[in-house]
């Protein structure tokens, strides 16, 4: 199954490449999860891959694998959770549209960290209010939240998870 | 529209296949056989062997008989393994002038390209003598694990051997394609390949006819070969301990005592026990010497067993890469000849916790999903896609020698990544960019694919420049490089100044040679025919004068023997068009003899 876009469409695209995120590009909406984005991916792929588009002349073929390549980009940032975080922080936060694997990688990786906790006391607390927030138990879990970010003041994750579980007290 | 064949170019067989009336057939040589063996052979007469009669005549020629030259190919001639390579061939490795690792017969080097060009020549003849005209369109396979540089070198045999590349796939991809076609089950697959030279595995998820690899792992440097020499290694070992000499140096021995521990190897894959007989493998003062000796299926499998433990590191990064744990994988699949050793198979049952599919043919696997994959390509079959993987990181060297990783080892392909450069100057007007590939963290640790240059930068503050560079990796998994100014949204010129393998330049002059050699070849084949004719006819003709003397006049009798003379005479030299033309005539005297003996006799036969 080839591109069904008609041949200036498919060369208009092609231009406008560099405008687009990587969300637009998949047509997905920000929040899309990952078996959407799989999904999608499948779908531009069968239009887009340069497979199935052999038959096209050589000038519409290079503008099918321009979008192609793009579209596998976006495919490698956004089918990891913690990489499809990063880029919509990096999107969010206006740093264009196109983000290295490598940096989404990383960033999914320092979020990780994070969020088990920097130093040894804050990921103690951390488990400690990770087992009591399983059982529902949401004002020792806040508390021991607490404690962490004392350790960890600038941990935007348990401070995001105080903040949930303080409001599961009331 | 001409057919596409799909062509598994092997370190130690190749196979070709054929797509039609939408399915691949795998495609026999004219000697009956469904491989062929990737080795070819240069006579002291100056004739070219390919395939199953090069293989026979290795023993007494083996300083010309070129075997695995797949482990040569897109490698340096400094490189660790073309070293190890060298120290066991019988042929001499040379280094050519860019530092790739050749092949030396005689008084002429051939590129690892052209070597496989003649194999990939073998395999095309083949398909075309079975289809019935010339085939062109063709899909190749390589190792997954081959670099950038080892796919564009096996890119450029195929096109030196006057085919036209529709793409380069990966062996066990196309394995899985094979395996997976018309199959509207969803599910995943490991595809576990060990060869004559290479070993790949590789992971992939099958659903709706989308055919997506989730990672790839392999060694383009263990394979059957590595086995073989081991046991060589050991006979070698067991008969100077016993004889008190060393067959090292005796190329002849050698490759007797290879081919039998290969055979050996074979044998014990069904049998416990194997004799090796290698009778008059070397003489001293007391004789002629025999070498026999026993080998059992514990001895080999205590042989190999660094070699079997170096397939596992693989299978579990490829797994952990995946994101796949090993319960979830449904079906294991063996392709490779040597994946019939049962200590393999063990090791793969350890390895994955399930006993493999049994259901395929492992030697033709790979051809049969290269075809398919050619007629996905022609858009005869439009139900599948395939999405491979880059085996390997792809990177450039930043500040103290670090490589960078810009496309990480695994990442869908066609795909791209951009990476924003700047001067680190006032005024710099120059940035250069050493690109590798591999997963070491030093750069020069890595494999260099290019170093580029981007000029013609405009004058300004240093940093102020962003040079946006765009790495880009197509189908094929060969890589390319462009560069956008972002500045000025114009296109930044690159300058390549350094790259491996063989020019634009360097594969057109081959392509022309080896169409001189197709030429020279079927010349050569032209006067062998012609030959035969002129010996026929010689023998028919005497057959003639002798049986019916008394109707033939001397007269006649005269001009056909000095034509049947002339023939003789011509038939043991090389010139065809004179030998042609005493065949010509010496045809027209028996002609008109048989005419008129026909006129004169014809008329009791007719009745
Ligand atoms: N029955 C067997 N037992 C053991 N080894 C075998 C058997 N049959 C074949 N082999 C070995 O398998 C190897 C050849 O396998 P295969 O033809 O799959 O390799 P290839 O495709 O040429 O190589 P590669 O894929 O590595 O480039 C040889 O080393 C051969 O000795
Ligand atoms: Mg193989």
């Amino acid at each position: 199954m080839a591109s069904e876009l008609a041949p200036t469409e498919i060369v208009a695209l092609a231009r406008l490449i560099d405008e687009l995120d990587y969300y637009q590009l998949l047509h997905l909406r920000r929040g899309a999860s990952i078996s959407e984005v799989k999904q999608a991916y499948h779908f531009s792929s069968r239009a887009f891959h340069p497979d199935a588009n052999r038959h096209l002349s050589a000038n519409l073929q290079a503008a099918v694998a321009t979008i192609a390549r793009r579209i596998t980009e976006a495919y490698s940032v956004l089918r990891d959770p913690g990489r499809n975080k990063a880029y919509l922080q990096h999107l969010e936060a206006g740093h264009g549209v196109r983000m290295q694997l490598s940096e989404a990688r990383a960033e999914a990786g320092r979020r990780a960290v994070e969020q088990k906790g920097r130093t040894p006391q804050g990921r103690q607390y951390y488990n400690l209010a990770e087992a009591e927030l399983r059982r529902e138990d949401f004002a020792a879990a806040a508390r021991n939240l607490q404690t962490a970010l004392t350790f960890e003041p600038d941990n935007e994750f348990f401070k995001a998870q105080l903040k949930e579980a303080r409001e599961k007290i009331r | 529209m001409g057919k596409v064949i799909g062509i598994d170019l092997g370190t130690t067989n190749s196979c070709v296949a054929v797509f039609e009336n939408g399915e691949s057939h795998v495609i026999a040589n004219t000697e009956g056989a469904r491989t062929t063996p990737s080795i070819v052979a240069f006579t002291p007469s100056g004739e070219k062997l390919v395939g199953q009669i090069a293989k026979r005549q290795a023993v007494t020629n083996p300083e010309n008989t070129i075997f695995a030259v797949k482990r040569l190919i897109g490698r340096k001639h400094d490189s660790d393994e073309v070293k190890r390579f060298s120290s066991f061939a019988p042929f001499k490795v040379e280094k050519s002038e860019n530092g790739d690792a050749w092949v030396q017969v005689k008084d002429r080097a051939y590129s690892p390209q052209e070597i496989s060009a003649m194999i990939l020549s073998k395999m095309k003849d083949t398909a075309s003598d079975y289809i019935g005209e010339p085939v062109e369109d063709v899909v190749v396979t390589v190792p997954a694990y081959f670099d950038d540089s080892q796919r564009q070198a096996t890119q450029d045999a195929g096109k030196i051997a006057g085919l036209n590349v529709l793409r380069i796939i990966n062996e066990p991809t196309a394995a899985a394609l094979s395996f997976g076609l018309g199959d509207s089950q969803n599910r995943k697959l490991a595809v576990f390949d060990l060869g004559g030279g290479t070993f790949d595995i590789s992971i992939l998820e099958i659903a709706n006819g989308v055919f997506e690899v989730r990672s790839t792992n392999g060694d383009t440097y263990l394979g059957g070969e590595d086995f073989d020499q081991e046991i060589c290694s050991h006979i070698l070992n067991e008969f100077k301990a016993e004889h008190g000499l060393d067959l090292r140096t005796d190329k002849m021995a050698l490759q007797r005592i290879k081919e039998a521990s290969e055979r050996a190897k074979h044998e014990l894959s069904s049998c416990e026990e194997t004799d090796v007989n290698l009778p008059f493998i070397a003489a001293d003062e007391s004789g002629p010497k025999h070498l026999t000796t026993t080998l059992t299926r514990e001895k080999l499998e205590e042989l190999v067993r660094d070699l079997v433990e170096r397939l596992v590191s693989p299978c579990k990064l490829a797994l952990e890469d995946a994101g796949l744990r090993r319960e979830e994988i449904d079906e294991v699949i063996l392709v490779g000849g040597m994946t019939r050793m049962p200590i393999v198979e063990r090791k793969v049952v350890e390895i994955f916790g399930k006993a493999p599919n049994k259901g395929v043919n492992p030697d033709e696997i790979v051809a049969s999903g290269a075809a398919i994959q050619g007629g996905v390509l022609k858009g005869e079959v439009s139900s599948v896609l395939l999405l491979d993987v880059t085996p390997l990181s792809l990177g450039v060297e930043t500040q103290g020698g670090v490589a960078t990783k810009i496309i990480e080892r695994n990442t869908t392909i066609p795909t791209s990544s951009g990476q924003v450069f700047s001067t680190t100057e006032d005024d710099q007007t120059v940035v250069s960019i050493h690109v590798v590939q591999g997963e070491r963290e030093m750069a020069a640790d890595n494999k260099t694919l290019g170093r580029f240059d981007l000029v013609g930068i405009p004058t300004a503050p240093r940093g102020v420049p962003q040079i946006e560079v765009s790495f880009e990796i197509d189908a094929d998994g060969v890589v390319n490089v462009s560069a956008k100014d972002l500045g000025s949204g114009k296109s930044q010129a690159i300058r390549v100044t350094a790259s491996g393998g063989l020019s634009e330049q360097d594969i057109e002059s081959l392509v022309t040679e080896a169409e001189q050699h197709t030429q020279a070849d079927r010349d050569r084949r032209d006067l062998v025919e012609l030959r035969n004719k002129a010996d026929g006819l010689v023998y028919s003709t005497e057959r003639t004068l002798e049986e019916f003397a008394e109707n033939v006049t001397a007269e006649d009798r005269k001009q056909l023997e000095a034509a049947i003379e002339k023939t003789r005479a011509s038939v043991k030299g090389d010139d065809a068009v004179a030998l042609r033309a005493v065949v010509d005539e010496l045809s027209a005297l028996t002609y008109k003899m048989t005419e008129q003996l026909y006129a004169e006799l014809g008329g009791d036969d007719t009745e």
